[in-house]
C-alpha cells in the first residue's frame, strides 16, 4: 500500500532539489543548467574533486575525503559507500527541509552506484519524497558494471518512492545509431533533465484535473523495466499538433510504437488559462489511438495564470507491461485507426514537417503487423568470460542443462539474468 | 540360523566410498553386518577421473567393511551413476503365433527385444524395467500368460548409459581383485529400499542428491516412469560457497556441513557467522544471509529441472505420495521448505524401510543407494537362484541359441 506523505496534504510550498551524484550524475546536471533556466537547487556530490570544482551546481559535496582523498572511487561501489558513509552528515544536513528530492545518476560506476541508495535512503528518513532517476550503463561497458548497476538499482528501489530508469542502450539505439558520441550523449543528458523537469511539475503543480501521488507512484515503482518518456512544448497557434508531435517523436517512445507495450501510462498536460477542454481532448485522443486497448491511462491537466506559458505535454510510462494485446488484434484494431485517422485536417499554416509522426505510426504497423518491434529491451547476452566462476569445476566435463552451464554458481547467473 | 545369502553393495561416490554388508532374509528384511565407509578422493560428479586414487578408497572402504562384517568379500554389487546416464520409454510388440494364448515363450521374446532400442553408438543397456503389457491394444493386463491374443504389446522403461565410462567404474573395482556382480543405476538402487508397493502405486519420486550428482526416479502407478541423473550436487554448494564467500574449498565445506541452511525465513540481515582462523586462513566474518541465499538458489533452481523432467511424464499433483529425499545433501537445513516450495506436493525424507542392524546406519541417508543394492541383489537372486552374473550370461546366451 502506498502512504501518502503528510506534507503535501496541507503544505502549498513545495522545496524541491536535485541531487547530482558521481561523475554522469553531474555531468547531466552541469548541462541542464547551463542550457535552461534551471528550476529548482542543486546539489553536487561527487567524490572526485576535481569535478566538484568544475560543477555549476549551486550546492557542492566532496564526500569522502578520508576515503578517497578526492581522486574518485576507481568504479568500486564498495568504496562509494564508504565514502557517502562518511559525509553522511553534511549530506543530511543539505537535504534537511525539502519535501521532494530528485537523484540523478549514472549507474555502473563506483560513486553512483555505490551512494545513491544511501542518498535515497537519507532522503528518505529526513521525510521527501524521493524520485531517482537514473541511467544504467551501455552493454559494451562490460558486465561487471552492468552487474553494479543491477544491485545498486535494487537497492535504490528500497527507498525511492519512484524510479526512472533509463537504459543507455536503448537511448543510443533509439535516439540514432550514427550520430555523433557528442550528440547523442547531449540528446540523452536532454532527456533526462526533461524527466525530471516534467516529473517536478507534475508533482508540484495544482490544477483542474491533478495526478494524484500514488498514480504517479504506480506508473514508475517498477524499476526494473526501462521507461517510456516523451515530452513536448508549444505555444501559440495549432499549439495541440505542435506539442504532440514533439511529444510523440520523442526517442523513447519510439515514434509512439511502444506505446502500444505501456501497461500504465501517465498524461500530464500544463498549459496558460486560455487552455480549452476541446484541446485537452484532442490530445487526449491522439495518444489513445496509439495505446493498447488494455492500457491503464492517468490524466491530470493543470494550469497556470500566466497567459504566456506554452502548453506542455508529457507522457511518461513503463514498457514490458503485463498486459499485451497479441498481434492480430493489434492490427484489426490499427486498421480501424488508419481509416479514421485519415481525414484529420493538418494544420495549414505549417510548411515544415507538415508530416505529424503520429498519422503515420498507425500505417506503419498496419501494413507490417510482425515488424513492430516486440520488446523494446535491448539485452545483448555476454560471453562468459570470466575463467574463475565455475571453481573446482573447471577441468571436467560441465554440467551443460538447457543451455545453461550449471557449474558456474546459481546466484551469479540469477544476478547476470536479472 | 543358517545365514542367508550375504550380499555386498559398494558405491563410489563423490564424497565417500561406502560399501555395506548385509543378508537378505526370505521375508524380504534386510540385517545390516557391517559397513565400511572411506572418504572418496579421485572421483568428480559420479565419475571417477583419478583412477588410482579411486582404487585406493574402494580398497580402503572394502577392507573396512570386511573388518567390521566378519565377512570375507569376494564380489560386490556396484552402484554407477554419472551424467551419461540417460532413460526413455520404449513400447515393442510381438506376434502370436500358434493357438493365439500366450506363453512363457512370447513374454521371454518380448524381453529380449532390447537389442532393437535405438540407443546413442557408445551407449549400453543398463536396466530394461517392464511397464506393463498390452494384449492387442488392450491396456492394463498385469501377467499376460495364458490371455489369449494376436498381437502382444509392452512399454519399457530403458536406462542407458556410455560403455566405457561404466566400464571404468568396475575396472576400478576389478582392480584390487574384487569381482563384480552387476551394476545397477543409483536411482535404481535406493529406490529398493525405500519405497515400498503401496509408495509406487500412488506415484512417488526419489530424489537422491549426492556429493556431485543428483538421481531422480519416478514411479507412478507402480511403474519406473521416468529415471535420470542430473549432475548437480552437494559439491557445487560448495563451489558456490567458495566463490561466493571468497573463502577455501575445504572451509566452505565445514561451513555447509555446520551451518549450511537453505531457509530464507527469519533471516535478519544482520547475522554474523564467524569462522575461526585456521591454518592457512585468517578467520572472517560472514553474512547468514548470504549464505542461506547461496545455498537456497542452488538447490531451488536444482529442483526447479527436476520438476520440469518430471512433468514432462507425470503430472506432479498426481504423485500420491509427493517426493522423498534422501542423499547426503538431504541434511541440509530447510531443504524440504526449498523442495515443497517448488513442487507444491509433500516432501518427505527416506526412511529405510525393513532393515535391522546397526541404528545409526540405515537411518543416513548417505547409505540408502548400498542398502538398496543388497536388496536389489537379494530380489535378482529370488528371480535368478543361484546364478550369478557370468552364468545369467551364459544362460541367455545358450537360451538364444536354443532359439535358432
Amino acid at each position: 500500500m502506498i502512504t501518502y506523505p503528510r506534507y503535501l496534504a496541507g503544505q502549498s510550498e513545495t522545496q524541491s532539489l536535485l541531487i547530482a551524484l558521481g561523475n554522469a550524475g553531474i555531468n547531466i546536471m552541469d548541462r541542464l543548467i547551463a542550457q535552461t533556466a534551471f528550476p529548482m537547487e542543486s546539489l553536487a556530490i561527487n567524490t572526485d574533486q576535481q569535478s566538484i570544482s568544475n560543477t555549476l551546481a549551486s550546492n557542492k559535496i566532496s564526500m569522502g575525503q578520508m576515503t578517497t582523498h578526492g581522486l574518485g572511487t576507481g568504479g568500486d561501489p564498495e568504496i562509494g559507500l564508504d565514502a557517502v558513509k562518511e559525509s553522511a552528515g553534511e549530506i543530511q544536513r543539505a537535504i534537511g527541509g525539502k519535501n521532494i528530492v530528485f537523484i540523478c545518476a549514472g549507474l555502473g560506476g563506483g560513486t553512483g552506484s555505490g551512494a545513491a541508495p544511501l542518498v535515497a535512503e537519507l532522503a528518505k528518513q529526513n521525510g521527501a519524497l524521493v524520485i531517482a532517476v537514473v541511467t544504467s550503463p551501455f552493454s559494451f561497458e562490460g558486465r561487471r558494471r552492468a552487474q553494479q548497476a543491477a544491485t545498486s538499482l535494487r537497492e535504490i528501489t528500497r527507498f525511492a518512492d519512484a524510479i526512472l530508469h533509463f537504459e543507455n542502450d536503448r537511448m543510443a539505439e533509439l535516439i540514432a545509431p550514427h550520430a555523433e558520441v557528442g550528440e547523442t550523449f547531449s540528446v540523452c543528458d536532454k532527456l533526462l533533465f526533461r524527466a525530471i523537469s516534467s516529473l517536478n511539475r507534475i508533482v508540484t503543480s495544482h490544477g483542474p484535473i491533478p495526478v494524484s501521488l500514488p498514480d504517479m507512484l504506480a506508473v514508475l515503482r517498477h524499476s526494473e523495466d526501462s521507461c517510456l518518456f516523451g515530452c513536448g512544448e508549444a505555444a501559440g497557434e495549432d499549439r495541440v499538433h505542435h506539442v504532440l508531435e514533439t511529444a510523440l517523436r520523442s526517442p523513447l517512445l519510439d515514434r509512439g510504437r511502444l506505446l502500444h507495450d505501456a501497461g500504465r501510462l501517465l498524461v500530464h498536460i500544463s498549459g496558460p488559462s486560455s487552455l480549452s477542454m476541446e484541446e485537452v481532448a484532442e490530445i487526449m485522443k491522439e495518444i489513445s489511438k496509439n495505446l493498447s486497448p488494455s492500457a491503464m491511462l492517468n490524466l491530470g491537466v493543470s494550469v497556470s495564470q500566466d497567459h504566456s506559458s506554452p502548453l506542455s505535454v508529457a507522457i511518461i510510462g513503463r514498457c514490458g507491461g503485463e498486459k499485451r494485446a497479441t498481434p492480430t488484434i493489434k492490427a484489426s484494431t490499427d486498421l480501424s485507426y488508419l481509416t479514421q485517422s485519415a481525414p484529420t485536417p493538418q494544420p495549414a499554416s505549417k510548411p515544415q514537417q507538415t508530416e505529424a509522426p503520429f498519422f503515420e505510426i498507425p500505417v506503419a504497423t498496419a501494413v507490417h503487423p510482425t515488424e513492430k518491434p516486440a520488446a523494446p529491451k535491448v539485452q545483448q547476452p555476454l560471453l562468459p568470460l570470466d575463467p574463475v566462476t565455475r571453481g573446482r569445476f573447471d577441468k571436467i566435463e560441465p554440467t551443460i542443462v538447457e543451455g545453461e552451464d550449471l557449474d558456474v554458481p546459481t546466484f551469479l547467473r540469477m544476478k547476470l539474468k536479472k | 540360523m543358517a545365514r542367508e545369502k550375504i550380499h555386498v553393495g559398494l558405491e563410489i561416490g563423490t564424497t565417500k566410498v561406502c560399501a555395506v554388508v548385509a543378508e537378505c532374509r526370505r521375508d524380504g528384511e534386510v540385517r545390516l553386518l557391517g559397513v565400511g565407509e572411506s572418504p572418496s578422493r579421485g572421483v568428480r560428479k559420479g565419475e571417477i577421473v583419478d583412477f588410482q586414487n579411486a582404487s585406493n578408497c574402494v580398497h580402503d572402504a572394502l577392507s573396512d567393511a570386511e573388518e567390521r562384517s566378519d565377512h570375507e568379500i569376494k564380489s560386490v554389487w556396484l552402484a554407477v551413476t554419472g551424467s551419461h546416464i540417460e532413460s526413455s520409454n520404449h513400447r515393442r510388440s510381438v506376434t502370436i503365433e500358434g493357438g493365439g494364448e500366450i506363453t512363457e515363450k512370447e513374454i521371454e521374446d518380448i524381453a529380449s527385444k532390447d537389442k532393437e532400442v535405438s540407443l546413442p553408438k557408445d551407449n549400453d543397456i543398463l536396466h530394461s524395467i517392464l511397464q506393463q503389457y498390452y494384449v492387442d491394444g488392450r491396456e492394463g493386463v498385469i501377467d499376460p500368460i495364458g490371455i489369449g491374443g494376436s498381437k502382444l504389446e509392452a512399454d519399457y522403461h530403458i536406462i542407458h548409459g556410455v560403455v566405457n565410462r561404466i566400464q571404468s567404474t568396475i575396472r576400478c573395482v576389478r582392480k584390487i581383485g574384487i569381482d563384480v556382480e552387476d551394476v545397477v543405476v543409483n536411482s535404481v538402487a535406493s529406490a529398493q529400499i525405500i519405497l515400498d508397493d503401496q509408495k509406487k502405486a500412488s506415484g512417488v519420486v526419489v530424489i537422491d542428491i549426492g556429493g556431485g550428482v543428483t538421481d531422480y526416479i519416478v514411479y507412478h502407478n507402480g511403474v519406473v516412469r521416468q529415471s535420470g541423473v542430473i549432475a548437480i550436487g552437494g559439491d557445487h554448494i560448495t563451489n558456490d560457497l567458495c566463490i561466493g564467500l571468497r573463502i577455501p574449498i575445504t572451509r566452505a565445506e565445514k561451513l555447509k556441513i555446520e551451518e549450511g541452511s537453505a531457509s530464507l525465513e527469519n533471516l535478519s540481515g544482520a547475522e554474523k557467522i564467524t569462522l575461526k582462523n585456521d591454518t592457512g586462513f585468517s578467520g572472517k566474518e560472514i553474512d547468514r544471509s548470504m549464505l542461506n541465499h547461496i545455498i537456497h538458489s542452488r538447490l531451488h533452481e536444482l529442483f526447479g529441472i527436476l520438476r520440469n523432467r518430471i512433468q514432462d511424464v507425470v503430472p506432479i499433483h498426481l504423485l500420491g505420495s509427493g517426493i522423498i529425499l534422501t542423499g547426503g545433501c538431504s541434511l541440509i537445513k530447510g531443504v524440504r521448505e526449498v523442495a515443497e516450495s517448488v513442487f507444491e506436493v509433500p516432501v518427505h525424507f527416506a526412511h529405510a524401510q525393513s532393515v535391522t542392524g546397526p541404528t545409526s546406519a540405515f537411518d543416513n541417508p548417505q547409505l540408502s543407494t548400498c542398502i538398496g543394492l543388497v536388496k536389489y541383489a537379494h530380489a535378482v537372486d529370488t528371480d535368478y537362484p543361484q546364478e550369478s552374473f557370468l552364468n545369467r550370461f551364459i544362460n541367455s546366451i545358450t537360451r538364444k541359441l536354443h532359439l535358432i
